[in-house]
């Protein structure tokens, strides 16, 4: 698995799609696609075909919305997917929201980020549309 | 020797900086852990909690300061201990509003005069002074920082000045530390 963090708009799609010579079919977005597409879409995969989740901070937040607990994602992603590149906005680097629910999402994020980066085999920050390897 | 730990929320900064700091401390050295959280409601005794599931077993002794850390600087000079300090945004909050909050008429007559910069300045001495004789009376000290500087939003004029001073907080901490890192998803990246 590959982890790649940045903040929004920095061109983490465009850099992973770049480095990894992928096109659009094998990239799920949880901007617009939930859990169960994902789920459904899996089945019938072969297990070592590449694929990219997008967003995956959006995932996290539906999760919270819907009072499950994000830390569960883990095992399902890394037992369903032996080549996947997860991207996720890095969402922790500001003021503490006042909005309890806001508070928890940025924390829990971060927590599965640290999760995600663990398990990881490799780990790339983006910034500016520049990877910097960190794992 | 002086370290700064950067990082945003949930980045796994505090592991990190307490793995820094147990590895630098040598036996016979105490080990000081300056807890600068004010404890507000449940949320905040629950993350606290976490932080000290997180210490035990590591030796630490937790201290209670909020803010003024010159005084602790004059009560550990005779020891020559090692330190980590968690975290500097609630320092300068603490130093900036926490009067404020525990009597909220001080809040809501400081608000509604005409304020200068200067209040802010005056903080940021007041933190630089007492940082440098922190670190002058101890042994090894490793102060936890928060990124609280990239979500692009414009918040009040009291919000924007706090993040400015512990932004002038943050170049002066990096300045004089020896090694700053960024923590970021819990990997360690050393920028200094």
């Amino acid at each position: 698995m590959i982890l790649v963090i940045g903040g929004y708009a920095q061109g983490k799609l465009e850099y992973v799609k770049e480095k990894y010579q992928t096109g659009g079919d094998d990239i799920f977005d949880f901007e617009v696609e939930d859990i169960a597409e994902l789920e459904r879409y899996s089945d019938g995969l072969f297990s070592d075909r590449q694929i990219i989740l997008n967003n995956i901070n959006s995932l996290i937040k539906k999760e919270l919305d819907d009072g499950k607990d994000p830390e569960e994602l883990l095992g399902n992603i890394l037992s369903k997917f032996n080549n996947v590149i997860i991207i996720t906005d890095e969402v922790g680097n500001g003021i503490v929201p006042i909005d309890k629910n806001e508070r928890i999402y940025r924390e829990k994020t971060g927590r599965f980020q640290c999760m995600l980066a663990q398990n990881a085999d490799e780990v790339i920050r983006v910034t500016c549309g520049v990877g910097q390897r960190i794992k | 020797m002086m370290i700064l730990v950067y990082g945003g929320s949930g980045s796994g900064k505090s592991a990190f900086a307490e793995k820094k700091i147990t590895e630098l401390n040598k036996s016979g050295i105490p080990l000081y852990y300056l807890a600068t959280m004010q404890v507000y409601d449940a949320e905040d005794e629950e993350r606290i909690k976490r932080h000290r599931m997180q210490r035990a077993g590591k030796g630490f002794t937790t201290i209670e300061q909020p803010k003024d850390l010159g005084n602790i600087a004059l009560e550990l000079r005779e020891a020559k201990s090692d330190i980590l300090l968690e975290c500097m945004s609630n320092v300068v909050a603490n130093e900036m509003f926490s009067d404020a909050i525990s009597d909220p008429s001080i809040y809501d007559k400081k608000v509604s005069e005409e304020k200068s910069f200067d209040k802010y300045e005056g903080v940021f001495n007041k933190i630089k002074d007492e940082i440098i004789k922190l670190k002058d009376s101890c042994n090894n000290l490793i102060i936890v920082s928060n990124n609280v500087f990239e979500d692009g939003n414009i918040y009040d004029d009291e919000t924007m000045k706090y993040i400015k001073t512990l932004g002038d907080i943050n170049v002066f901490l990096a300045e004089i530390s020896d090694e700053v890192w960024e923590v970021v998803a819990g990997i360690p990246v050393r920028i200094k």
